[in-house]
């Protein structure tokens, strides 16, 4: 008996003291990522946030002075206007439609859908702005191949479609061709991991495709898509590539004050206002970092059932 | 004799060497930003002066000003000599947060400064002071094709009623006068008549007067809106595919362009043939005694405030403006009188314009420069396509639109800096 506890005692010790080298071994994999991250994520927000108080010219404190004229600039509300709509319309075909793609895809057979989603990826393997450039063609009636649409709609120039479509709608779909097929491979990922034997007795009680992808498969990857929400949300507020290259179209589409990030821009590399810049930029990811938290505490994403 | 012969040799080899070697520790080297087009005559001034070396980057023109600005705040790697594409950046570039360039003022010698156009280095000048060199003009001229204008039994209009007048009789065979919505045509329209649209005031520093609500805005505004309404303006821009297809097609008889479409836009883009093309005197109001013309461009070169060379600076940013050899093989009409005249010869022998006085135009033309072509710490056009080209979209006038870019220029105005008048 006594023989037993000491065998239990010793196998705890001997359990505890693998846990523990685990976990060191665990940070020791982390450690380069905490590195990058340490130096490419958190000093130049740090930085960002120092110097947001300061006037980079004296290096003296400048109290909220930086953040009062950003929030009395007459351009910042019309941004953040332009930039929620941009957001809102695009995380929600990007959610829409990366959902209603993979599980379509995930009903297809295994050759079919590993085509589909390489060529779904390929738009996202160029970068965005290519991507701006190729759609100022696709959006201009006189060159498009979708310029039967363009017409139907009674559009006959690119200023006709693009007030038409309106440049939170137009930067949206830009937005979602470069970054959709990226998600829809990760998702395929997603769905082919689903425990099998699930899939199987839903089949055997009578489930069609429609319902198995909505009642079963859905609600299974659901968590995924919040994710996917998150990240987007964050990736939307930066907007900056896709107005500021609207120029390329013509000086008549410059647009060089329509989204946050660009203001951030301006105020850094037009008028030299680095503290003003900063004060922005801490603005913006403040709102991220809120609306990150909300969203993952709303939907308790870390909960493990 | 031997020894005196020799003795007399080793003194002159030690002075060269001694002369050389001064040469050399005089030898200085200038950190200059450039575009592309302007590498050659950089290249050019490297090798005909051997005291000063340029050290040449190319840095893309829409960048120049964030890259300053990286530098001040790095303080390093600051380029002593800079050439600015857009006139906004000596603006933007001469004030408490990005303070870079150098007073020109008094340094360079006043007859080289007398002899550039009137106005030609309008762009030049913030508060008095002279910040920079203008490199090239670029005002805005008729362009028009000779024998379709002729066929069609037309004149070159001479006052902006004669314009709408020939865009009213042209427009319904389908020809066009230009675009109506492209920013800088539509800026040029809207001053003609000496709109204040953010003109600095003399003698007051950093104000500006702002007023559209004038007969001499309001009259170029109804022209543009009766124009794009009868289709004699486009509702493109004059690079937009479809004003390209119009223009190669024949049926743009004549246009409104500054003096570099001729040959960068119309003779490429537009590929007109040869013996086609010809140009003409802007238009006047009726109320004016000779056109006031806006420009499109016109580069510019300034120095670093701080180098540890200013001498050589000034010397290399006036011999870049203002030296004839250099000037005559530039690529856009010479801002310096003198050297424009030499650069000029070549047109006047050239086949592909429609008459041999092409230049001639362009030189009457440059006298009539507007004064207010200034240099601001916003951009005038990119409101003008923010507000009125965006108003024009969705089917409004530009009439319509002078309010809410009158707000929109004051707001931003008043944001950098500006006192509004």
């Amino acid at each position: 008996m006594a023989a037993t506890a000491i065998e239990d005692r010793n196998r705890a010790r001997a359990a505890r003291r693998k846990g523990r080298r685990d976990t060191r071994m665990s940070y020791l994999l982390l450690l380069p990522y905490l590195l990058l991250l340490l130096m490419f994520g958190i000093f130049p927000v740090a930085y960002a946030f120092g110097l947001s108080f300061v006037d980079t010219i004296e290096m003296v404190f400048y109290g909220v002075s930086n953040y009062n004229f950003v929030l009395t600039d007459f351009r910042v509300p019309q941004a953040a206007i332009n930039v929620i709509w941009f957001v809102g319309i695009w995380v929600a075909i990007t959610m829409i439609g990366v959902a209603i793609l993979s599980l379509m895809l995930d009903t297809v057979g295994r050759r079919t859908a590993a085509t589909l989603r390489t060529i779904y990826f390929l738009p996202g393997a160029v970068t965005s702005s290519a991507i701006v450039v190729l759609w100022l063609f696709v959006l201009d009636p006189a060159v498009s191949p979708f310029q039967i649409a363009w017409h139907a709609f009674g559009w006959q120039n690119s200023a006709d479609v693009i007030t038409g479509i309106g440049l939170a709608g137009v930067f949206s779909i830009m937005a979602y061709f470069s970054g959709s097929g990226g998600w829809i491979v990760v998702f395929g990922g997603a769905l082919s991991s689903l425990p099998t034997e699930v899939l199987e007795a839903a089949r055997i009680d009578g489930a069609n495709r429609f319902q198995l992808a909505t009642r079963i498969k859905l609600p299974m990857i659901w968590r995924s898509l919040v994710l996917m929400g998150v990240l987007s949300f964050a990736g939307g507020l930066q907007l900056f590539v896709e107005p500021q290259l609207m120029g390329l179209a013509g000086p008549q589409f410059a647009q060089n004050d329509w989204s946050l990030n660009q203001m951030a821009f301006q105020y850094a590399f037009r008028m030299g206002d680095f503290g003003a810049s900063a004060a922005l930029s801490t603005l913006l990811v403040g709102s991220s970092i809120i609306i990150a938290l909300v969203l993952v505490f709303a939907t308790r994403f870390y909960k493990i059932d | 004799m031997h020894l005196k012969k020799l003795a007399a040799i080793a003194a002159g080899i030690a002075i060269g060497l001694v002369t050389a070697s001064a040469a050399m520790a005089q030898a200085v080297t200038l950190n200059v930003w450039s575009d592309t087009p302007r590498l050659s005559m950089f290249d050019l001034y490297g090798k005909t002066h051997e005291n000063t070396k340029l050290n040449v980057t190319t840095v893309a023109p829409a960048d120049l000003v964030a890259k300053i600005q990286l530098a001040l705040q790095a303080k390093s790697e600051i380029p002593d000599v800079i050439f600015m594409s857009d006139i906004g950046y000596t603006a933007q570039l001469s004030t408490r947060r990005s303070n870079y360039l150098m007073d020109l003022t008094g340094k360079v010698p006043q007859k080289t400064v007398d002899e550039f156009y009137p106005n030609g280095n309008s762009p030049c000048y913030v508060n008095g002071k002279l910040l920079c060199l203008r490199n090239d003009l670029a005002h805005m001229i008729i362009w028009y094709d000779k024998p379709l204008l002729d066929s069609l039994g037309a004149k070159v209009p001479t006052t902006w009623d004669e314009f709408q007048a020939l865009g009213d009789a042209l427009a319904p065979k389908g020809y066009v006068l230009g675009s109506g919505v492209e920013s800088f045509p539509l800026l040029a329209f809207l001053v003609s008549d000496g709109c204040d649209i953010v003109m600095p005031v003399d003698g007051k520093p950093d104000t500006v007067k702002i007023d559209l609500t004038t007969d001499k805005c309001l009259k170029p505004a109804r022209m543009v809106d009766h124009m794009i309404a009868n289709g004699s303006l486009t509702k493109v821009g004059p690079f937009d595919p479809a004003f390209v297809a119009l223009a190669k097609a024949g049926k743009v008889p004549l246009m409104i362009g500054p003096t570099w479409f001729g040959e960068y836009v119309i003779k490429p883009t537009y590929e007109w043939a040869a013996g086609k093309l010809a140009d003409a005197l802007p238009p006047k109001w009726d109320d004016q005694s000779q056109p006031l013309t806006w420009s499109w461009g016109g580069g510019t070169y300034g120095g670093w405030k701080d180098t540890k060379y200013p001498d050589q600076v000034v010397d290399l940013i006036t011999w870049m403006a203002a030296d004839v050899t250099n000037q005559t093989a530039a690529v856009t009409f010479p801002a310096h009188k003198p050297s424009s005249l030499a650069w000029g010869e070549r047109l006047k022998t050239d086949a592909y314009y429609a008459s041999s006085d092409v230049f001639d135009v362009q030189v009457k033309a440059a006298d009539y420069s507007h004064p207010g072509y200034a240099t601001l710490r916003f951009s005038v056009s990119d409101a003008i396509a923010k507000i009125t080209v965006q108003s024009i979209a969705k089917g409004g006038t530009v009439e319509a639109s002078l309010p809410a870019l009158q707000t929109e220029l004051t707001n931003l105005a008043k944001l950098n800096g500006y006192t509004v008048e």
